[in-house]
């Protein structure tokens, strides 16, 4: 019926915005290029290799997939290398090219495709590629190195949440160092300066809400800063603000369209705060937002159920007719 | 200093960066008289009048050609005087059979002589001797219907039996391009004021509020100015321009700050809206015994010379773009019958010699606008729909829903509350057809309604 019924010229309206699904898609990816070249800066050219066997794996399980199961193509709106730019941008730079790979191809295929493609995933497909990698093969993403620019030459080393975790001392990075991204981690999330960067322009382009952004980091500054080591209100907010995945889940994983409701999206990002700080302070592993965001996804159902939206002329209850 | 001026009404959009505008509304209204006029007996879509002459009469300015045979419908007049020539029969299948009365004008006519140098053109009038129930019936008499877009005769509306508080002029004009509303205020105050009085008293009202957007400024200052040295109970209300701010609901959300409770009518919160054209025709009518035989229509987009007109009903289209100076696009072109976002496309491609038929009484514009194939691509849920939705409903929701034929949960989404307004279509990254898809999943819920003997 709906589904088959001609498109004649007669439908209204006959002014659409010259913003398309792939002006976004590339707006993302120039916001991305700043965190990529911080990323071949402080890990060296294996960033390259990280990034492209990720994009390239990316786009080609979409064509695959899409070619095979007869659906449109849309490889050429650019969400495929987004998704793939993202995956590669939490892993480590020792992290090997098959993992990366088979990352990138759950992402695609099990997280986006099964679910409908762009757009019907319930989860973000570059955090559950991580996920999937961290509970198969921990040891993969665990292998970080120092930086090219450290005082120490590049050795292995634990991210600052894993000493700060232990109640070990990192004096050996200053919170400039932070802030710029000369510490381990994975490749994409380490410089603050570069990922705000970016979220500043996306901010500039109306692509993202800088609110929800803002709520996300308020919400885990202000419980890891009361619920600190020695008692309440001791945390080391500054140091859990500037290190570990937080700030790129702040500024592109919250911000996904799909799996973060656009009307429920502040709400969601409360919930994914609190749980970030939560497995930080309280969980096993040092760092919470990968699996904080996932859980938030999948708990992105119940709340739209529970927050309505108000239709225009709906009092408490519908009239019933 | 400039004031801020904040909208109050959900969701909406700025589908215009002001210039399209820009093209015809600083041009004054030009009068014109064609040689042979074809007035539709349907004046709204799906509604039919009965035409009551016949080939070779002559009729007068003015005279009766058609009445009213269902609900819905209105008086029909002869807006030129002249001989009538044919009498087309229409059959059409969405809209049904109609006639349509082609009269040649005659040659002495002179459209100047209706308007200049009227007492009511010049001044307020006095209208204590006129009763409710006199214009009410001068509303029906003259043929006078909502010349917003929905095409209603005025008088069904004045006659309820609510108590109304506040009669709403609808001069928002929000749809882009339009300018013919704006025109009409520059250059028809007192008509428009005087008109608007007599509403208040059939409606029987205690006040009205002349509602535009804030990119028309200068008319609102210039009724500002007559209303100042009166102590009519009329303001001017100047709103933040934003798209659908003129449709019904939102107009009456961003005035009254109420909203209208699902399936009642805007008489439940005591308001009435009425469009500041059909103003102007209630006291062409009440004044100056001239029922609603012209109207202001912009003609605009890709045409050499955009302009608005005041033409009798029935003017052909043809005539209109061509005295417009033609079509200025090469490539490949829509002509809009309406304003661009809720009007009708009624030809593509064309050099703007084939068009059938005349002006209507719901005639605000024709535009001509480049065409370009729309793609839809899946929904990336951006959410940005959602957000502009003034009903605020979730469009990729419904659209979703639409798609796999789930008429039970398009209702369940409210599929029902969507005006179609396009809003939703305008923003999508997607491209998605959702406004199009809603409303047909919105007519086949109601006729399904309809069939079970529900309302
Ligand atoms: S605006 Fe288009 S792409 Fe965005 S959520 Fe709505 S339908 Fe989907
Ligand atoms: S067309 Fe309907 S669904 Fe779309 S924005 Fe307008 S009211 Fe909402």
């Amino acid at each position: 019926m709906i589904n088959n019924i001609e498109k004649t010229p007669n439908i209204s309206p006959h002014l659409k915005t010259n913003k398309t699904s792939k002006n976004i898609m590339v707006d993302v990816i120039i916001a991305l290029i700043p965190v990529f070249i911080g990323s071949i800066y402080f890990f060296g050219t294996r960033s390259i290799l990280i990034v492209f066997s990720a994009v390239f794996t990316c786009v080609l399980s979409e064509y695959i997939w899409q070619k095979a199961s007869k659906k449109q193509i849309t490889i050429n709106d650019y969400s495929a290398v987004v998704t793939g730019l993202l995956i590669a941008f939490n892993m480590p730079v020792q992290t090997s090219i098959w993992t990366i790979v088979i990352a990138s191809i759950f992402s695609i295929i099990v997280t986006k495709q099964f679910f409908g493609g762009i757009g019907g995933n319930f989860a973000n497909p570059a955090l559950v590629g991580r996920a999937i990698i961290m509970l198969l093969w921990p040891a993969q993403v665990a292998k970080y190195v120092t930086t090219y620019h450290a005082s120490v030459d590049a050795v292995s080393s634990a991210t600052i949440l894993s000493l700060l975790k232990n109640g070990n001392d990192f004096s050996q990075f200053t919170k400039w160092d932070m802030f710029i991204g000369n510490i381990p981690g994975a490749i994409g999330e380490t410089s603050v300066i570069l990922l705000v960067i970016g979220f500043l322009y996306l901010s500039y382009r109306k692509i993202v809400n800088p609110v929800v952004t803002g709520v996300y980091l308020l919400t885990v500054v202000l419980i890891t800063f009361v619920f600190g080591p020695q008692g309440l209100f001791t945390g080391d907010y500054l140091t859990h603000l500037l290190s570990g995945g937080l700030m790129i889940a702040a500024c592109y994983m919250i911000t996904d369209y799909a799996s973060f409701a656009p009307r429920i999206r502040v709400t969601l990002a409360v919930i994914a705060g609190i749980l970030t700080a939560g497995i930080r302070l309280w969980g096993i592993y040092p760092e919470g937002a990968c699996f904080a965001i996932l859980i938030t996804n999948c708990l992105a159902g119940l709340v739209d159920r529970i927050i309505k939206p108000h239709i225009y002329g709906m009092k408490l209850k519908r009239d019933k007719v | 200093m400039k004031r801020q001026l904040k909208s109050y009404f959900y969701g909406g959009i700025h589908p215009s960066d002001g210039t399209d505008k820009l093209l015809s509304n600083q041009t004054p209204i030009k009068y014109y008289v064609p040689k042979r006029i074809e007035i539709s007996m349907m004046q709204s879509i799906g509604h039919v009048s009965k035409c009551i002459v016949d080939i070779g009469d002559r009729v007068t300015l003015g005279q009766l050609i058609g009445i009213p045979q269902e609900f819905g419908t209105a008086n029909i007049h002869a807006s030129v005087p002249g001989i009538i020539l044919d009498i087309i029969k229409v059959d059409d299948e969405h809209d049904g059979v109609y006639d349509v009365v082609v009269i040649e004008t005659d040659n002495n006519f002179d459209i100047n002589e209706l308007y200049h140098n009227k007492d009511y053109s010049k001044q307020l009038k006095d209208i204590s001797s006129y009763s409710r129930e006199t214009l009410i019936s001068s509303m029906k008499d003259g043929g006078i219907i909502g010349m917003g877009g929905a095409g209603f005769p005025t008088h069904i509306k004045y006659e309820t039996n609510k108590t109304i508080d506040t009669v709403l002029i609808n001069a928002a004009e929000c749809e882009p391009y339009l300018t013919c509303d704006h025109r009409i205020m520059l250059e028809f105050p007192f008509e428009i004021i005087n008109g608007v009085n007599l509403m208040i008293k059939a409606a029987n009202a205690n006040k009205a509020t002349i509602c535009l957007e804030d990119n028309k400024a200068d008319a609102a200052k210039k009724l500002q100015e007559i209303l100042e040295n009166s102590n009519l109970p009329i303001k001017v209300k100047l709103l933040a321009t934003r798209y659908p701010q003129g449709g019904e609901r939102q107009l009456i959300q961003a005035v009254i700050k109420k909203e209208i409770p699902i399936g009642k009518l805007p008489a439940e919160l005591g308001v009435i809206v009425s469009n500041v054209a059909t103003a102007k025709a209630l006291a062409d009518m009440t004044f100056n015994e001239t029922p609603l035989i012209t109207r202001c229509i912009t003609i605009t987009g890709f045409v050499n010379k955009p302009s608005n007109y005041m033409v009798p009903i029935g003017t052909l289209l043809n005539d209109l773009i061509s005295e417009s100076g033609g079509i200025s696009i090469d490539g490949d072109n829509k002509i809009i019958h309406g304003g661009p976002m809720t009007g009708t496309c009624i030809a593509s491609n064309s050099n703007g010699n084939g068009l059938i038929g005349g002006v209507l009484k719901i005639s605000s514009g024709i535009v001509v606008l480049g065409d370009e194939e729309i793609i839809e691509s899946p929904c990336i849920r951006c959410g940005r729909c959602e957000r502009v939705c003034p009903a605020g409903l979730a469009p990729f929701k419904i659209d979703f829903a639409a798609i796999e034929n789930d008429l039970s949960l398009c209702d369940k989404l409210y599929a029902t509350e969507c005006i179609s307004c396009g809003a939703c279509s305008y923003v999508c990254p997607a491209r998605r057809e959702l406004a199009w898809r809603i409303t047909i999943a919105k007519n086949e819920i109601f006729n399904q309604r309809h069939k079970n003997g529900g309302k």
